[in-house]
């Protein structure tokens, strides 16, 4: 479903915090494309400015230098309005921490943007209905944030990112915070959108697992775009749901009996820091 | 947005109720003092309303009551009521002075009457005598309850002690308590056993008051006439004067505070609920949008606490009066008014700070884990 015309074009992108010799270099010269259908990954190790590089790209942190293009549009030429409008209409964000609103029931938080659309909410109704029932949250529509699980929430999260049919989706960590099975059916929804919709998914991950269903992934080492070398893949397995991890990107590690043991998200580590005993006797 | 601030004001139910009591009760502070005020102008001149005279003559040049003096020789009563359009007078002494009961100077309209001009005298006798004798004075039942003293006991009118023989109603003022004696008594002290204060005429059935004050100016030398329109209104002028800047800076007092609490209230939501707004942003609401969601909240919240400082007011402050006697309160609409006027501007500018923090949230802490 890709097309040859990019949904986002960034060239020549640089980031820095702080001034003279406490200065960091968070993004250096990033270029990239980003086309309609694809599900992009950015991947690196922690600090290596993929954050950074997903707000400059969502329009929502100023580069220091460098131009990005968002259907053509120059977002450097737009003004704080233009850019809101920007990132309403045309952009979905996805977040770790799904950053719902706890006072908002599951659709209240779907539509929460839509009166920001195009046709100002107009249609928002029937899309909320066929999101409800895509991403299985018919009979969770009236709950609170608080009463649903991680899954649940990042699926309200995923709704509320399409309510307005984004051109491009912003994806950071989405499934940090989650199990294994319920961070493969996120990503196997993502792909579905980018595969189904022509919508394009740019995604800051460490999961390996994505690796499998994305088309392409960019390697973000010291805020710069790398080639990815075949030694940098150390592959363990997770201790708790027996998962493929990284060791070298992966960020949710810890240090038990003189071992290095590395998880697949935050989920599974606290489940270890609970009863280390219990997995560590199962590994054995 | 504004169904979020809504749903985010109401989601927290004890933190709202605690937001509301603290605006309604900065609130009520307005009405109580509006109320204070107006009470007490209302009973400096409840005698006036009571007597319910047509029209009031007093010495020239004197042209109301409260903290006056008046003097008039006494034959003036006997030709002002053989005029024509006269239908009645009553005429009293009067001194503006205090009165010391049970070792405290209470400061009192101290009205010398006669039995012959009884409808001058208390109109709310709840024990005792209605008329003062020789000797003998009728004091509010409050000023009795305060000082603890009863009838039979003894109270001082400057170098005499006069027994206390009746107890009335609605007649106590901390600006003016109303304390009746003999004519006699206050003449003495007076040294004026020939002279009125203040004379009270009452007009036959459809007299014009206007022409029959102009009658009374022609025949009777040096006296000024008012109607008792006029005459009330010039006491109750004279109240405002006196306790006007002292309740206006109590409004302005008030009314800050409330603003503070609105301020408070909305800024400490935008700190709970920086994270919030910030999805928000990041979401595309502009920054006008969430200022106005803001300021939408803060005009809720006032009008929350001030619908509870209504219940309030007239639930609970209005009976005030029956557990401290010694408070005069006029609990009016036109005093919600005036919060209501200010409600607008009260949450305009307890938004302004909270506006400030929208504008510098960086959207950018949606990413923070």
């Amino acid at each position: 479903m890709t097309s040859t015309k990019p949904i986002l074009k960034a060239i020549e992108l640089k980031k820095t915090f702080g001034q003279a010799k406490s200065i960091v270099h968070a993004v250096e010269n990033v270029s990239l494309e980003i086309y309609p259908g694809e599900l992009v990954l950015i991947m690196g190790p922690s600090g290596s400015g993929k954050t950074t590089l997903l707000s400059m790209l969502g329009a929502l942190l100023q580069a220091n230098s460098g131009e990005i293009y968002i259907n053509d549009s120059d977002i450097a030429l737009m003004n704080e309005s233009d850019l809101a409008n920007l990132r309403a209409q045309k952009i979905g964000f996805i977040f770790q921490a799904f950053n719902l609103m706890e006072a908002l029931t599951v659709e209240e938080n779907i539509l929460f943007p839509a009166q920001l659309g195009v046709d100002k909410g107009k249609n928002a109704k029937q899309r909320l209905a066929i999101l409800l029932e895509r991403l299985g949250l018919i009979s969770r529509r009236k709950a609170l944030p608080n009463t649903l699980s991680g899954g649940e929430k990042q699926r309200v999260a995923i709704a509320r990112a399409l309510i307005n049919k984004p051109d491009i989706i912003f994806a950071d960590e989405p499934t940090g915070n989650l199990d294994s099975h319920k961070g493969q059916e996120v990503m196997m929804i993502l792909h579905d959108i980018a595969r189904d919709d022509g919508c394009a998914v740019l995604m800051v991950t460490h999961d390996p697992r994505v690796e499998e269903i994305a088309d392409r992934i960019l390697w973000l080492e010291d805020g710069q775009i790398r080639d990815r070398k075949s030694e940098q893949h150390d592959w363990v397995k997770d201790p708790v749901c027996g998962m493929r991890v990284d060791s070298w990107s992966a960020i949710y590690k810890t240090d038990y009996e003189q071992r290095k043991l590395v998880f697949c998200s935050s989920r599974c580590l606290e489940r270890f820091t609970k009863e280390p005993n219990k997995y560590v006797v199962t590994e054995l | 947005m504004f169904y979020w601030s809504i749903k985010t004001l109401f989601s927290e139910p004890i933190r709202l109720l605690a937001s509301v009591l603290a605006i309604a009760i900065s609130f009520i502070l307005v009405i109580f003092f509006s109320a204070v005020f107006e009470g007490e102008s209302d009973q400096m001149v409840i005698y006036f309303d009571k007597v319910d005279a047509d029209i009031w003559v007093m010495q020239k040049g004197v042209s109301n009551m409260h903290m006056a003096s008046s003097m008039l020789w006494d034959w003036k009563v006997d030709k002002i009521s053989q005029i024509n359009e006269v239908e009645d007078v009553a005429a009293i002494l009067y001194l503006n002075g205090p009165v010391k009961i049970a070792g405290k100077n209470w400061f009192s309209y101290i009205i010398g009457i006669t039995p012959e001009y009884s409808r001058a005298g208390p109109w709310s006798t709840i024990q005792g005598k209605s008329i003062p004798g020789k000797g003998e004075a009728i004091i509010p039942e409050v000023i009795a309850k305060l000082s603890g003293i009863r009838i039979g006991d003894v109270l001082a009118l400057v170098d005499r002690k006069l027994r206390i023989v009746g107890l009335t109603r609605n007649t106590f003022s901390m600006a003016s308590s109303l304390v009746f004696v003999s004519r006699a008594d206050l003449a003495d002290v007076l040294k004026g056993s020939d002279q009125y204060s203040y004379i009270m005429v009452y007009a036959k059935t459809g007299a014009n008051h206007h022409q029959l004050k102009n009658r009374i100016e022609e025949e009777v030398d040096k006296v000024n006439v008012l109607t008792a329109d006029e005459f009330i209104k010039n006491d109750k002028q004279l109240a405002v004067q006196m306790g006007v800047e002292i309740v206006n800076m109590m409004r302005i007092l008030g009314t800050l505070l409330a603003t503070l609490i609105v301020a408070f209230t909305g800024y400490s939501l935008i700190i709970r609920k920086k994270q919030e707004l910030a999805i928000a942003k990041a979401l595309g609401f502009k920054n006008w949008q969430m200022y106005s969601t803001v300021l939408f909240q803060s005009l809720i919240l006032s009008l929350l606490g001030l619908i509870l400082a209504l219940i309030i007011s007239f639930g609970l402050l209005a009976r005030l009066p029956d557990f401290v006697p010694q408070i005069n309160l006029s609990i009016q609409l036109h005093q919600f008014t005036f919060i209501l006027i200010f409600i607008f501007p009260i949450a305009s500018i307890a938004s302004i700070i909270a506006a400030r923090s929208i504008v510098k949230l960086d959207p950018v802490i949606v990413f923070q884990n």
